[in-house]
């Protein structure tokens, strides 16, 4: 029998998407193998420690470093005076690394040593000796803005002369005449006349708190320049390519000149999209030491000098009709910017997508004033200003409904948006599965029996009272075109074993990204998961992408890889079309072979066509590359336009047992229904449900970063309470797949959608368990016990000219 | 910088009271689960010797000695969880286990640790009070092993401090066999079920003879500077029929009787309230007993 007659083998069709797969970091993670910025060690590296304030407010009158610098093992002390030309870092570029002549906050980096061990350069820090002169405090966003307030930021007095603004130019240079970080005004329609012919009216203030990542890989990083002055940084930033320009501005080098690796991290969740003063200070002590610095945080040093969630003070005056049709919404916020602009500010580009087009609001007007204080600064978070908005529209659908008399499930699909629609805000939902997550949500809680149920035993002798409820959420699932590009870049390698390399801008950051993108290739090409190979985390590699934020990674990036994987596969199909002499219409890829696509019949194993290529008289790789732009686009100025190339949807019921003797409020169950366009991954996107729906139960629950005057009072897991394994509900999961015609097979960016609900269902919950509506968070047992016997706190309503 | 500049693992009570005879300047290691934290955070200086004192024998073990149970001082919480005659004698302690930190923390934290630490809110620390606990204490003042018992009630001095000398060694608590039909509970709040510093704690028990308590005692958790005992509440509750008028009289004696302070956790009031509210619920689980 010679080869020719070999029998035919077949390949029968099979796909990977929709199935359980898991994530491929996780066997090193799981067996502790895992190498974090704590297990990287350079050769001759040295330790980075950061002095930092004493003061909340206050100048700083002296340095005296000497005492550290003469200690033996010490080989650098910086601080301000020992940069030159320091430049101002941040989102208003408001803030210097190392403090010059005042410190803001209590975090605040006056200065900072590089020493052989830990030890050495934590004994240098307590030698330095640092003269202060306070300032008043200023901890109260609205008593910030009043005029004659203490200034955050004054113009830097000049040498010999007279303070006057410049024009231009960062924040750190000119200086502020106010408070005022940032404004944000929106509006569509025409609010005055939409409540005029409402039926009915509501208003109430919520105070939304602080809280913290909590990532469990503490912040660090390790800086190096090699021989020739390039920088490598070691960095766990979410957003490498941004970074390496940021840096070189920040440097004054070459953005050429820098690299940064990315070891494995240990959590992101939007706290590393910011560039921090640990970072710079990091490079500044490796360039003084003339050695590679590392500079890892303690776990009280992550809760102090990280960013938080936005804290937000928030007034909604909401309208409908008897009919149920939603007519108006009037937001004023207070944002508690903490001392320095991070992005934490600029939240309000998500939270007016939520106040202006979750429903159909015909009319909307939104105003946001960020304003420095003397507190933490807040930086992004998972949900971006979401989890804020949502609780106070949520809020304000169940108050209408029960004003009308209507149905609160009801009342929501009336306005529920859907597909098709283009919002006031310029949204454009092209593929909405927010009725169905509605309704499945409630059917599958069994929503509308419990609620009525719950409302009859509210005054029953139990003092354990049952509530439910219900709130939804819309987030990009699309990117979001903030940058000058949303877009992120893939290259392919098909090597002469049929290994694929992806190598992708995409970082993973616990996310699951790798899996998801080598999925996506894996299907395109045919191949098994054991045939991939990513590479994802060094900017000398990878091509550009802008970052890990806003959903957007399986969205942008797996669009990409499965652009870079149909060019690989379109060069795969004409090569073996030439050796088989037939259109390469009638190929396929399957099982690691070149099928007929009619038959499945198996032609040649991909390896052996690759060495084919590779090893000819025409000798041919097969390298692909493909860059992916959204079809969204950015904002005008009125902050309107379809930022988004698709729209995630959810819905979620909370249930909860309220202890009316002791105020705990225990989850029971919560059932989440998401619109993600497609599953990909089912245990990827199940584990992201998951841990989604955990953070926004510490967030409505347990989670609360004490700030009082400015001190964080509660810098350890001890008294900051993540919720634990025992806590967590059961979690119902249903996923809505309404296939988007622009994302990936279809799916759709859910990464931050799971948290962003919870705390609004929860409070919901307790309004029907007790018929108490708690308008600040978290809902811990005494914010609960005061509110059930009437000492609940009094929030001031902020007008707009308040705000 | 780390200033320990002896480290001493004496493999007897002898030696180890020796040793502390001679040097004041000594810190025990136990389980270290409090004193690791205390130390990093600045809350507390490890003294110029680190006293490991795991391999002294005579601290370890639970034994039913004459009427009495004496745990050891190393015994770990793991092991009076899972200790038979603990369970059969004393389940009380195992309820206090149970919401003990969490599984990590209660292998390594020894009772002894807890007792010592002094914390107002510590979880084993009112059980034995209301079992009337005894704590044993060692030591070698002039040549020869001497031994001192003290009622758990005056060891406690206040947040951290014990009547234990800088030359005493805690050896372990005795704990009377409790008489029949005792009944003793414990409940403590907190946000959380594990790893949570309680909000409050209360200790009830006394023998139970058709809905009254007699022999009773009270302790309370986290709201005064030592884990106490509450005479009040213990006068009011003695022999009284816990019918619900009673009921809300004591748990109304209670809230008056003790004096929480403001803090992270909770506020005073809060705390008042909370005693007032549980220690009703705990009685009318007494009375439905």
């Amino acid at each position: 029998m010679n080869g020719a007659e070999k029998k035919a083998r077949f390949i029968a069709p099979d796909t990977l998407i929709g199935k359980r797969i898991p994530k491929m970091d996780a066997p090193e993670k799981a067996s502790g193998k895992t190498r974090y910025i704590h297990d990287i060690d350079l050769p001759g590296q040295l330790y980075g420690k950061i002095l930092r304030s004493t003061r909340v407010h206050a100048l700083i009158k002296s340095i005296d470093t000497a005492a550290a610098r003469a200690l033996p093992g010490v080989h650098a002390v910086i601080t301000a005076a020992d940069i030159v030309n320091q430049r101002p870092i941040g989102v208003a570029k408001d803030h210097f690394p190392l403090k010059t002549d005042k410190v803001r906050s209590l975090r605040d980096e006056v200065a900072a040593v590089a020493a052989e061990s830990e030890q050495i350069a934590l004994e240098a820090l307590k030698l330095i000796r640092v003269e202060y002169e306070d300032l008043p405090i200023l901890t109260d966003p609205a008593e910030a803005l009043k005029p004659g307030a203490t200034l955050i930021h004054p113009e830097p007095r000049q040498p010999g002369g007279q303070d006057a603004l410049k024009p231009s130019g960062p924040v750190a240079f000119t200086g502020k005449p106010d408070n005022v970080a940032m404004r944000f005004d929106y509006c569509h329609g025409d609010v005055v006349q939409a409540e005029a012919e409402s039926d009915v009216v509501v208003e109430d203030t919520f105070k939304l708190h602080y809280v913290t990542h909590c990532c469990m890989g503490v912040s660090g990083m390790i800086a190096d320049f090699d021989s020739s002055g390039n920088l490598i940084m070691y960095s766990n930033t979410q957003v490498p390519f941004l970074h390496k320009r940021e840096f070189a501005e920040y440097l004054n080098m070459d953005p050429a000149r820098i690299r940064i690796i990315q070891p494995a991290i240990g959590g992101g969740f939007g706290s590393k999209l910011d560039i921090y003063p640990f970072e710079v200070i990091c490079v500044f002590l490796a360039q003084a030491a003339k050695r590679p610095v590392k500079l890892v945080f303690t776990r009280e040093e992550e809760f102090i000098s990280s960013p938080t969630r936005q804290p937000v003070l928030l007034t909604l005056r909401s309208g409908c009709k008897k009919d149920g049709t939603l007519t108006f919404r009037v937001v004023n916020t207070l944002h508690d910017n903490g001392a320095y602009t991070s992005w934490g500010a600029t939240t309000p580009f998500v939270m007016m997508q939520t106040f202006s087009s979750l429903y159909r609001v015909p009319h909307c007007d939104y105003h946001t004033t960020a304003v420095y204080t003397n507190n933490p600064y807040a930086g992004s978070f998972r949900g971006y200003g979401n989890l804020q908005a949502t609780f106070a529209v949520e809020a304000h659908m169940d108050k209408l409904a029960e004003a009308i008399g209507m149905d609160a499930l009801d009342f929501r699909l009336k306005n529920a948006q859907a597909q098709g629609e283009v919002t006031g805000q310029g949204m454009e939902f092209d593929s909405c599965g927010f009725k169905e997550c509605l309704d499945t949500a409630a059917e599958r809680s069994d929503f509308r029996r419990k609620f009525a149920e719950n409302l009859k035993n509210r005054n029953s002798s139990d003092p354990i009272k049952h509530g439910v409820g219900i709130a939804s959420m819309l987030h990009v699932g699309g990117g979001a075109k903030i940058y000058p590009s949303d877009g992120c870049g893939t290259i392919l390698k098909l090597d002469d074993f049929g290994q694929v390399t992806l190598i992708t801008g995409a970082s993973e950051i616990g996310q699951g990204s790798e899996t998801v993108l080598s999925q996506l290739v894996c299907e395109e090409l045919g191949l098994p998961m054991s045939a991939l190979t990513v590479v994802n985390n060094d900017t000398a590699i990878t091509p550009w992408d802008v970052g890990v934020h806003a959903s957007r990674t399986t969205f942008i990036a797996g669009n990409s890889a499965l652009g870079a994987a149909r060019l690989a596969k379109a060069k795969v199909l004409a090569a073996a079309a030439r050796k088989f002499e037939c259109p390469a219409s009638d190929l396929d890829l399957r099982g690691g072979h070149v099928i007929k696509a009619a038959s499945g019949e198996a032609l040649i194993d991909l390896p052996r066509l690759m060495r084919n290529l590779h090893f000819s008289d025409k000798a041919e790789l097969v390298m692909t590359t493909f860059y992916y732009e959204p079809p969204s686009s950015y904002q005008d100025k009125r902050y309107k336009g379809n930022v988004s190339a698709a729209y995630a949807w959810a819905s979620q019921v909370v249930e909860v047992e309220v202890d009316t003797e002791t105020g705990i409020v225990k989850m029971t169950r919560i059932t989440a229904a998401h619109d993600v366009g497609r599953v990909l991954n089912r245990l990827g996107i199940e584990g992201q449900i998951e841990g989604g729906v955990v953070m926004g139960q510490g967030y409505a629950l347990t989670e609360s970063l004490i700030i009082e005057n400015g001190v964080t009072r509660n810098p350890n897991f001890r008294d900051y309470k993540l919720v634990t394994a025992p806590e967590i509900p059961e979690i119902d999961i249903t996923f809505i797949e309404t296939m988007d015609g622009e994302g990936p097979q279809g799916a759709k960016g859910v990464g931050e959608a799971p948290a962003i609900c919870v705390a609004a269902a929860t409070a919901n919950a307790i309004y029907n368990a007790t018929g108490v509506r708690i308008y600040g968070l978290p809902f811990t047992p005494e914010r609960v016990y005061r509110a059930l016997h009437g000492k609940g706190e009094k929030l001031v309503p902020l007008t707009a000219k308040a705000a | 910088m780390n200033e320990i500049e002896h480290y001493v693992a004496p493999s007897s009570l002898e030696q180890a009271a020796e040793y502390l005879q001679r040097s004041g300047e000594v810190t025990l290691l136990a389980g270290g689960t409090d004193l690791m934290p205390q130390s990093q955070s600045g809350k507390l200086k490890i003294k110029r010797t680190l006293m490991n004192i795991h391999q002294i024998p005579e601290l370890k073990g639970i034994t039913i000695e004459g009427g009495e149970i004496r745990i050891g001082a190393l015994a770990t919480i793991t092991e009076i969880m899972q200790s038979e005659l603990i369970q059969k004698h004393l389940p009380i302690l195992i309820e206090a286990c149970d919401q003990f930190a969490s599984d990590q923390i209660r292998n390594a934290a020894t009772l002894g640790g807890n007792i010592c630490n002094a914390s107002p809110a510590g979880d084993m620390l009112i059980p034995l009070l209301v079992l009337d606990a005894e704590v044993e204490l060692a030591s070698k003042p002039n040549g020869s092993l001497t031994r001192r018992r003290l009622r758990l009630t005056e060891f406690f001095v206040g947040p951290g401090k014990t009547r234990r000398a800088p030359a005493e060694l805690l050896e372990g608590v005795r704990i009377a066999l409790p008489p029949p039909h005792h009944y003793a509970r414990f409940f403590k709040f907190g946000t959380r079920p594990a790893l949570d510093i309680s909000t409050i704690s209360i200790g009830i028990a006394g023998v139970l003879n058709t809905g009254t308590l007699s022999n009773v005692r009270v302790a309370f958790g986290a709201v005064a500077p030592v884990p106490t005992r509450a005479p009040r509440t213990e006068q009011a509750l003695e022999g009284r029929h816990l019918d619900a008028a009673a009921i809300d009289a004591i748990a109304a004696v209670a809230r008056d009787e003790v004096k929480p302070i403001d803090d992270i956790r909770a506020t005073a009031w809060y705390r008042k309230e909370l005693i007032h509210n549980i220690t009703k619920r705990m009685l009318t689980h007494v009375a439905q007993a």
